[in-house]
């Protein structure tokens, strides 16, 4: 929404106060200012009236003009095809550095001499209200000859944008957010109001309005025979300011008057609605259209009340008679049915949905007086009207909810001021008790709390104390604050660990997905608007996203990348959990002189060693992934505690080219799964532990785990672990290797005797040899 | 018995030292030769010769102890020197992984409302058009439930467009006095360079006994909040408009980086806008069906804070996982 000072200034006296002091007055009750704009004409540039214009005898497109500027007679040559005698005009003197920088001085132009300029409005500064040089009328008020145009209030206007919010439609015009200003200031606003001549000729000889059911719409009519039209260039230029146009004069005064008062207006052609037998006398009715929208008709439609005015009922020429018509229709009733039913809409939509004004005949006197002051127009006596019944809302609130909800103490008649200021009627109050009946135009006010919500900007936010809430103490650390805390622990380990955090949008692409193997959203309840092709499903993983991430990293050079992400996955039926996921790919660390700038790449062990540094002491089992993102041969089941928590494994050597990455290692986990609980420490032994290694010799495709089950199953309370050191084969041992393991042994009662520690070993060799053939090297 | 001596001082190394030390103490050394060449004398000789040879050994033997410490003390430096290293070839850089700015700064600003005892509350992604819309005074027709702002499944459901419906679900699941937060994810889908189709928000939620909760309040938590996150920043409210939030107001903060001048980033205003916030609108309480209550709210978008306090220019490169952006932040 554009104001003007100026324009504001028709509606509510603004002397004395700044434009920065009203800007931030607008901030500070809730109309956001956007945009500032101070047109400013330089010095040395005044007012002038055009005596004699001649062509110029050498050059057929300029003139010579005489031009009073009060102290003397100047002689300008002016290019503009617009300069003719008798125009009062804003001239450039000798001196003048205009808005471009170029300064102004006496020149010969083809032999003629000039001196000055005679300006068009962008020449000066000005929004461009009129193509060629400005011609002046007395719409920007009074003016000596030679007067600085600088001193002029109309061209030297201030525009400041707002940024309304949705429920603010009584301020979509200059008049509405004068009456904010009015109740800012306290300053009383100005009504237009217009008397009617009882001599004219009554509007309902050329009128009749009709309606064929209840709607909630208001309409008033006047008829006029338009005549002589001018648009004075206040119009112009304020048109331009708010950088809009219209093809015709009619319409331009339609759009400025309704942006100026907020009722909406239209013209139509008398002729339009009359049928073939009666010329003189139109017949509107209001009806229902096929869509359900109240509709002004003749013949054929002529508007939709709110939305949209037909071509063909527009007049032509500013001439003849026409009806002006102005409306009302609630704004929710107009955005309720556009949100189910949407018909092509026009500008006046933006308006009617958040609510115009609705107090017509204000906005129609102010037209009126306009058109009838710029033209040789006669009006029609009366109007006619059709008025839907408003019942005047009621909110009652009690002095001490308003101090309540804003924590502290207003005063009793700054409420009511306040209020009063901004159109509320407070009569009926009584000693506790504001009664107040809402206007129409405040549809947004409902309840006490928009009451107090007015209360609150026009008091001023800054002029409310802060003060701490005062509470009961409970205890807050709950479920949900402990998984919060879980997370930002593991996170912190990732980073430890050297993985950088990712986050990546929940979005993947179906397609991707599917190929390798994912299972994404069911059909049924997939994404009805993606914003994108490629984040067309919720994702079932977070391992596509490191894969991409890790891909553009090894793109920008890093040679060894760690990325991690916790973060929400989706099943197919698209219940969300909490996932873990990591990627370790190329280099296993940096290059350093210690590893003379050739660091090994990264392996399994490495890649298990780091994940285990986070989530604690894992089990890997040989594991066929669903997906195929995995190297077929080097991919595990993660447990811990003998649970499943994830998978881990080396990518496939398709995929990683897929990706551009060499040598990565990827793991997922069920973040709920990883254990994070409270920990119990075992009682541990004074006395020494034992060490002792056994190399046994077992078929190269026996799997550890085996050998490992069937040692725990019959190991003695002293052994504390075990677990693989070296691993060897050779020619000689040929479908055999060698494996080496250590033991630790330890009593909690004593210090192990030898006979204790063979006795143990004994046991697990015996076992390792009867039930699995294998034994010592 | 001066030869000794020299040599003893002219010792260059322990070994050297070593073998005079044997030519003169040892048992066929050249003191116990003295020693044995004195019975020849007589006794009154014998007892100056005596008295003279034990002063020698006396002597002898602290010059050769402190030779010796000395040799000892050339030799380490020498072994020392050998493993000389040039130091300025092992300037190291870090090589931990490091936090998102966005997750971090959501630590941080948990962190604030943890200790102002707000409760954590968190939810599902997918919602529906109740706890996302028509609970919070959002009805059918409101112009931000366009489908232009939010992302819709066939089934109706939804991705929820603020983390709002968390404070609906836990009003709908406990009694009052509530004091949460709900930090998470959330939706919009709008895809530019100052909008992401994801990002996160941390909203927070007041609700006590009615006439209890009021506008100073709030004012009071946001402005003490907004001074924790960005230091001493002046503070505004505008007020402006929420559905479900009345009184309603925008706060913003004197800009950061031209500390109120105005530039580029405030747009000259010398005002960032940071927040919104509000005193609870009686339709949302009546949605949630809690009566005699008053309340406050407010909500802020964790990746515009990280952004101005990490002044971070590319929103979209923090979803990324761009290394070069993320190893500033070790």
């Amino acid at each position: 929404m554009i104001v003007t000072r100026s324009w504001l200034n028709e509606w509510i006296d603004l002397r004395g106060i700044s434009t920065d002091e009203i800007a931030k007055t607008f901030n500070s009750i809730g109309l956001e200012v956007d945009r500032i704009l101070k047109y400013r004409v330089p010095a040395k540039i005044v007012f002038g009236k055009v005596l004699e214009c001649e062509k110029h005898p050498e050059a057929d497109k300029l003139n010579i003009c005489q031009v009073d500027i009060g102290t003397s007679t100047r002689q300008i040559v002016c290019g503009a095809s617009n300069v003719r005698v008798g125009l009062n005009v804003i001239v450039a003197t000798i001196g003048a550095v205009m808005p471009n920088g170029m300064v102004i001085k006496p020149v010969k132009l083809r032999g003629v001499e000039s001196e000055g300029m005679i300006c068009s409005a962008s020449e000066v500064g000005l929004a461009d209200a009129q193509s060629g040089i400005l011609e002046l009328d007395d719409s920007v008020g009074s003016f000596t000859l030679g007067q600085e145009v600088s001193e002029n209030e109309i061209l030297n206007d201030d525009l400041i944008e707002l940024e309304l919010t949705a429920n603010r439609g009584d301020c979509l015009s200059v008049r509405g957010v004068a009456r904010d200003l009015s109740a800012a200031f306290d300053r009383p606003i100005k009504e237009y109001n217009y008397t009617d001549n009882d001599e004219k000729r009554g509007i309902g000889r050329i009128l009749s309005l009709s309606h064929e059911k209840d709607f909630d719409v208001s309409l008033c009519y006047k008829a006029l025979e338009l005549k002589g039209l001018t648009l004075p260039l206040v119009v112009k230029l304020r048109l331009a300011q708010l950088e809009e146009s219209r093809d015709s004069k009619i319409e331009s005064i339609m759009l400025y008057v309704t942006h100026a008062s907020g009722v909406v207006l239209r013209a139509y052609n008398h002729s339009f609605f009359c049928d073939a037998a009666d010329k003189t006398m139109a017949k509107i009715v209001l009806k229902e259209d096929d869509n359900g929208y109240a509709c002004v008709k003749g013949q054929k439609k002529a508007s939709t009340i709110g939305i949209i005015q037909s071509s063909e009922s527009t007049v032509i020429n500013d001439e003849g008679t026409i009806l002006l018509e102005a409306s009302y229709i609630p704004p929710d009733i107009i955005s309720k049915k556009m949100a189910k039913n949407k018909i092509e809409s026009g500008p006046i939509f933006y308006k009617s949905s958040r609510g115009t004004e609705p107090e017509l005949s204000g906005g129609l006197s102010y037209c009126i007086d306009f058109i009838e002051s710029h033209s040789e127009s006669s009006t029609f006596g009366g109007n006619i009207k059709l008025s839907n019944s408003y019942r005047d809302k009621i909110v009652i609130v009690k002095k001490h909810e308003i101090d309540d909800i804003i924590g502290a103490v207003i005063d009793k008649v700054v409420v009511s001021k306040i209020l009063h200021n901004l159109g509320f009627d407070i009569s009926k109050s009584s000693a506790d008790n504001f009664i107040i009946s809402v206007p129409q135009f405040r549809h947004d006010i409902l309840n006490k709390q928009d009451i107090i919500e007015e209360i609150v900007r026009m008091v001023g936010i800054d002029n409310i104390p802060s003060k701490p809430f005062v509470l009961t103490e409970a205890n807050r650390l709950e479920d949900d604050y402990f998984s919060y805390k879980k997370r930002t622990i593991f996170r912190r380990r990732c980073a430890q660990s050297g993985f950088f955090e990712t986050v990546h949008f929940v979005f993947d692409e179906k397609k991707t997905l599917n190929a390798y193997g994912f299972e994404t959203t069911k059909s049924e309840l997939e994404l009805l608007n993606p914003i994108v092709k490629t984040l067309d499903t919720l994702r079932p993983t977070l391992l596509t996203g490191l894969l991409k991430a890790a891909s553009s990293n090894v793109k920008n050079g890093y040679s060894s990348v760690k990325l991690f992400e916790i973060g929400s996955v989706f099943s197919p039926t698209r219940e969300e959990t909490l996932k873990m996921a990591m990627i370790f790919s190329g280099d296993a660390e940096a290059e350093t002189l210690s590893n003379s700038g050739k660091p090994k790449k990264i392996d399994f062990a490495h890649f298990t060693q780091k994940i285990s540094d986070i989530v604690g002491n894992v089990e890997l089992k040989q594991y066929e992934t669903a997906h195929s993102l995995s190297h077929t041969y080097q991919s595990a089941q993660i447990l811990i505690s003998g649970e499943v928590i994830g998978e881990l494994f080396r990518v496939h050597p398709e995929v990683e080219k897929d990706y551009d990455l060499n040598n990565a290692f990827m793991c997922e986990l069920e973040f709920d799964k990883i254990p994070y609980h409270l920990k119990t420490a075992r009682q541990s032994s004074k006395y020494q532990a034992s060490f002792r290694d056994l190399s046994i010799i077992m078929p190269k495709d026996m799997s550890y785990e085996t050998v490992k089950n069937v040692i725990s199953e019959n190991a003695t309370d002293e052994l504390i672990r075990f677990y693989p050191v070296d691993k060897y084969s050779d020619e000689f041992l040929g479908e055999n290797m060698s494996l080496s393991l250590r033991f630790v042994l330890q009593s909690i009662e004593k210090t192990l005797e030898e006979d204790d520690i063979a006795t143990s070993m004994d046991a697990i060799l015996n076992a390792l040899n009867s039930k699995l053939g294998v034994g010592l090297r | 018995m001066k030869e000794w001596y020299d040599a003893i001082h002219e010792a260059q190394n322990v070994e050297k030292l070593e073998e005079i030390r044997i030519l003169v103490f040892g048992k066929k050394g050249v003191l116990a030769a003295e020693f044995v060449k004195m019975k020849n004398a007589s006794n009154e000789e014998k007892a100056e010769i005596a008295k003279d040879l034990n002063n020698h050994k006396t002597t002898l033997m602290n010059e050769f102890t402190a030779r010796k410490i000395v040799l000892q003390t050339l030799e380490l430096q020498e072994a020392m020197k050998a493993e000389s290293i040039d130091v300025s070839l092992f300037s190291s850089s870090s090589q931990s992984g490091a936090l998102h700015p966005v997750m971090e700064t959501m630590d941080k600003i948990v962190e604030y409302f943890n200790s102002m005892n707000f409760a954590v509350k968190t939810g599902k992604m997918v919602e529906d058009d109740f706890n996302n819309f028509e609970a919070l005074n959002l009805p059918k027709y409101h112009p931000a439930r366009d489908m232009q702002d939010t992302f819709y499944f066939k089934d109706e459901m939804l991705l929820r467009t603020h983390t709002s419906p968390v404070q609906i679900r836990t009003m709908m699941n406990s009694k009052p006095p509530i004091r949460m937060i709900a930090p998470g994810a959330v939706f919009r889908r709008d895809y530019d360079i100052t909008h992401t189709p994801m990002f996160h928000q941390v909203e927070g939620l007041l609700v006590d006994e009615e006439g209890k909760v009021s506008f100073a309040n709030l004012k009071y938590i946001l402005e003490d909040f907004l001074k924790y996150m960005f230091g001493e920043v002046e503070v505004r409210f505008r007020p402006s408009f929420f559905p479900f939030t009345e009184p309603s107001a925008e706060v913003d903060i004197s800009c950061v980086f031209c500390k109120g001048e105005g530039c580029r980033v405030c747009s000259k205003t010398g005002w960032l806008e940071v927040l919104g916030c509000g005193i609870v609108d009686p339709n949302v309480f009546e949605a949630v069906k809690y009566k005699n209550v008053s309340g406050y709210a407010f909500g802020l978008g964790v990746e515009r804070f990280a952004m101005l306090i990490h002044q971070i220019g590319d929103l979209r490169s923090l979803f990324e996982g761009d290394i070069k952006l993320l190893e500033q932040f070790r």
